[in-house]
């Protein structure tokens, strides 16, 4: 019954109640009496009904817009280091995260022994090192996928190896906490950090509240409590930002595969690569996918069972991880796909991924560069080949005054964005 | 030496023939061995089940236009209601009712769409399935067809040329529409347009008063979300902007009814197929809103005593 309707009606009612008692007191009579107070006890009900039902969802609506709009994060603001202060930049660049630029060779040597020996610690602490080696990308038979695969099986199969130089991972995604750094130190006015052709669209990249900084964010901050979740809402093109930012890049779609299948070459013509991270089978337990998680993004540290060999961890599930490559139809390889744009790739599942067959390793799916989505994150790579990892025992300081300023603006074409040498094609 | 043998006693197969089994969807008379109903082709496995269990299932339509993803979102909340650990589950009832969740997983698995639903209604996939929820004594049957399109369009622009269709949505205690939110967002108004001749169809069926749809719960689904954010924040704010035919015909028409969104792949890019012309492929499978509008239908029918 519609809502004016049942109103009418209770309203009716209520009157012929009413008349009813009157007429009872007027000429006593216990039936016009009862039916007059039948008749009210019926309209209070019903409006006790109407009531708690109202109030349910109102607590519902307010319940739903809270959990829509938490509360943001307070973090304390940074003091910037004066320029000047060598001391204080390098302190600065190792709070923000930024170690691998003071690792940078030409940046290294000027460093003091006590700050090269903490930025090599950070290093080892947040990054995992893959050795080199090769790697088979794309999609492998079935009947084929024994564990042990030689290189004529593979192309048959339309899959190909490619020769991975050594290189650092990050241990996990790139957290809330971490790119926070990245914009409070005003990485999206910093356009030497951006793709030339992306420029025009950096004005856009805002948060809810037209703020700069991932789509989710409010007032260029992270929700309070998801500090250390990883960072959604990001584009492509701002995860590679982050990443010359912070003196990094993306993992190139083989690497990312290296990482997780960690593969073994047992002979010229055989290796042996995993599924999952951590074997060959799907296990529920040590990914957040759908059915298997609290079905939300959580912090990164969580799921720690999926810890790859590398101890790399989240790889599967969570939220899917930007890769530096494009997007290959691998995945159908009996049809060209039409793409609307040129995609890039993204890997390893999330918190929403529906089937196992799609959080796997060698699994890959694409999306638009400029897309900004809820379940979209990224971890960084850098190349052993790119950093100075060791000093001579003698070898001091040679301008500890000297401000190290080209951390500071790194040069988008000056970082080396080692590619993958493809051995088979 | 003689040897055992099982006849068949023609007598009580005489009489079987004799007793005529009632349709469940149109309630035409059917001989107890026929597959389908020879008036409306809705499978007589139904009636069978109906009969043997003495229960009378609730029904549930899901309709929409031809490639609205009508099947991809049934055959996904089935599967997802069967896995789900929350507080309902549901079991399907007989074989029949589980080759739509197979066919439709297992192509969306292999990433790409289940095969369009063909327009005879005997080549339709129906579920029958049972809905188990907290603080309920008994487990609720329903029954969901996966009607095509096509056939549905034909039944509304012709009446009486699907019978199985209107005999089904006149027992129906409830609807879920589904309206393509991308072509809306491309700006074709087929999708309102088609919405709201299935909503006029529906208003034309019931023959009281009391059994007027316009007292039914409806729930309106803005599928293929994911192509489509903006629904995705507000449907009804979304279909008040870009359905404004559609919206306003639900004010004035249906008394119960509200808007959602649901979305079952991350994203779609298209292929060239020799034989089917240009396809949408799923780049991934992340489902979401799908049980919402399922649940609150549930919800608003038990609330009716449907």
């Amino acid at each position: 019954m519609r809502k004016s309707s049942l109103n009418w009606v209770l309203l009716v009612v209520l009157l012929l109640s009413l008349l009813n008692l009157g007429l009872g007191w007027l000429m006593p009579d216990v039936r016009f009496t009862a039916g007059g107070g039948l008749g009210i006890c019926y309209v209070v009900v019903r409006y006790l009904v109407w009531a708690g039902n109202r109030r349910r969802q109102k607590d519902q609506r307010q319940s739903t817009d809270f959990a829509r709009a938490k509360p943001v994060a307070t973090v304390a603001q940074r003091d910037l280091a004066d320029p000047s202060d060598t001391e204080g930049l390098v302190e600065q660049m190792m709070a923000q995260g930024r170690f691998p630029l003071l690792l940078r060779a030409q940046i290294a040597e000027t460093l003091s022994r006590t700050h090269f020996g903490r930025a090599l610690q950070a290093l080892e602490e947040s990054m995992g090192l893959v050795p080199d080696g090769e790697v088979v990308l794309g999609q492998i038979d079935d009947a084929l996928d024994d564990g042990r695969l030689d290189d004529e099986e593979i192309v048959a199969a339309r899959g190909r190896v490619v020769r991975v130089e050594p290189f650092f991972v990050d241990r996990y995604p790139v957290t809330n906490r971490q790119y926070y750094e990245f914009v409070a130190d005003g990485g999206y006015e910093q356009m030497s950090l951006w793709e030339k052709t992306i420029w025009p669209a950096v004005l856009d990249l805002v948060d809810r509240t037209g703020m700069p900084g991932p789509r989710y964010w409010r007032e260029g901050c992270f929700a309070a409590g998801e500090e250390n979740h990883p960072v959604v809402g990001v584009s492509w093109y701002e995860a590679g930002a982050y990443s010359r930012w912070v003196g990094k890049r993306l993992p190139s779609d083989a690497e990312w595969v290296k990482v997780g299948s960690w593969p073994v070459t047992l002979s010229a013509t055989s290796r042996s690569q995993r599924k999952y991270p951590w074997g060959e089978t799907m296990d529920r337990k040590r990914a957040n996918l759908w059915g298997s998680g609290p079905e939300e993004i959580v912090a990164v540290d969580q799921f720690a069972e999926g810890v790859s060999v590398g101890g790399v961890y989240q790889l599967i599930g969570n939220v899917w991880e930007w890769t530096s490559g494009g997007f290959h139809s691998i995945n159908h390889p009996d049809s060209e796909l039409i793409l609307p744009m040129p995609m890039k790739g993204i890997r390893g599942g999330a918190y929403d991924t529906y089937f196992e067959n799609q959080a796997t390793c060698q699994f890959q799916s694409g999306e638009n560069p400029l897309a900004r989505r809820h379940n979209i994150g990224f971890r960084c790579a850098v190349g052993v080949c790119d950093l100075s990892l060791a000093r001579a025992p003698e070898q001091e300081p040679q301008q500890t005054d000297a401000p190290p300023d080209a951390p500071a603006q790194p040069d988008v074409a000056a970082q080396s964005d080692t590619e993958p040498e493809e051995v088979h094609a | 030496m003689t040897k055992a043998t099982i006849q068949p006693l023609e007598s009580l197969r005489l009489t079987q023939y004799a007793v005529p089994i009632p349709c469940y969807i149109c309630e035409t008379d059917n001989t107890f061995d026929s597959e389908f109903c020879c008036h409306c082709a809705a499978p007589i496995a139904l009636a069978h089940q109906v009969r043997s269990q003495k229960i009378q299932p609730r029904m549930t339509a899901v309709i929409g236009a031809s490639g609205v993803g009508k099947t991809v979102y049934l055959g996904m909340l089935m599967d997802m209601l069967s896995h789900q650990r929350g507080p309902m589950r549901v079991l399907a009832r007989g074989a029949f009712s589980i080759t739509l969740q197979q066919t439709t997983l297992s192509a969306l698995a292999r990433c790409e769409f289940p095969q369009k639903t063909p327009n005879e209604p005997d080549r339709w996939n129906w579920v029958h399935c049972q809905i188990r929820k907290p603080k309920q004594r008994h487990p609720l049957e329903l029954m969901m067809p996966d009607m095509a399109g096509e056939a549905l369009l034909e039944e509304v622009d012709h009446p009486h040329t699907y019978r199985v269709v209107r005999s089904f949505l006149q027992k129906c205690s409830g609807a879920m529409l589904l309206i393509d939110s991308a072509k809306v967002m491309e700006g074709s108004r087929d999708q309102d347009f088609f919405a709201m001749k299935l909503l006029s169809y529906l208003s034309e069926l019931g023959n009281t008063r009391k059994d007027n749809w316009s007292n039914r719960p409806i729930a309106l689904i803005f599928s293929k979300a994911d192509q489509c954010e903006e629904c995705v924040a507000d449907p009804e704010g979304y279909a008040r902007d870009h359905a404004a035919g559609l919206w306003q015909y639900c004010q004035e028409r249906f008394g119960c009814h509200k808007f959602f969104a649901a979305g079952v792949a991350g994203a779609c890019v298209s292929r060239e197929s020799m034989t089917e012309g240009c396809m949408q492929v799923p780049l991934r499978i992340e489902p979401h809103g799908v049980i919402e509008p399922f649940k609150w239908l549930l919800d608003e029918q038990t609330a009716k005593g449907k």
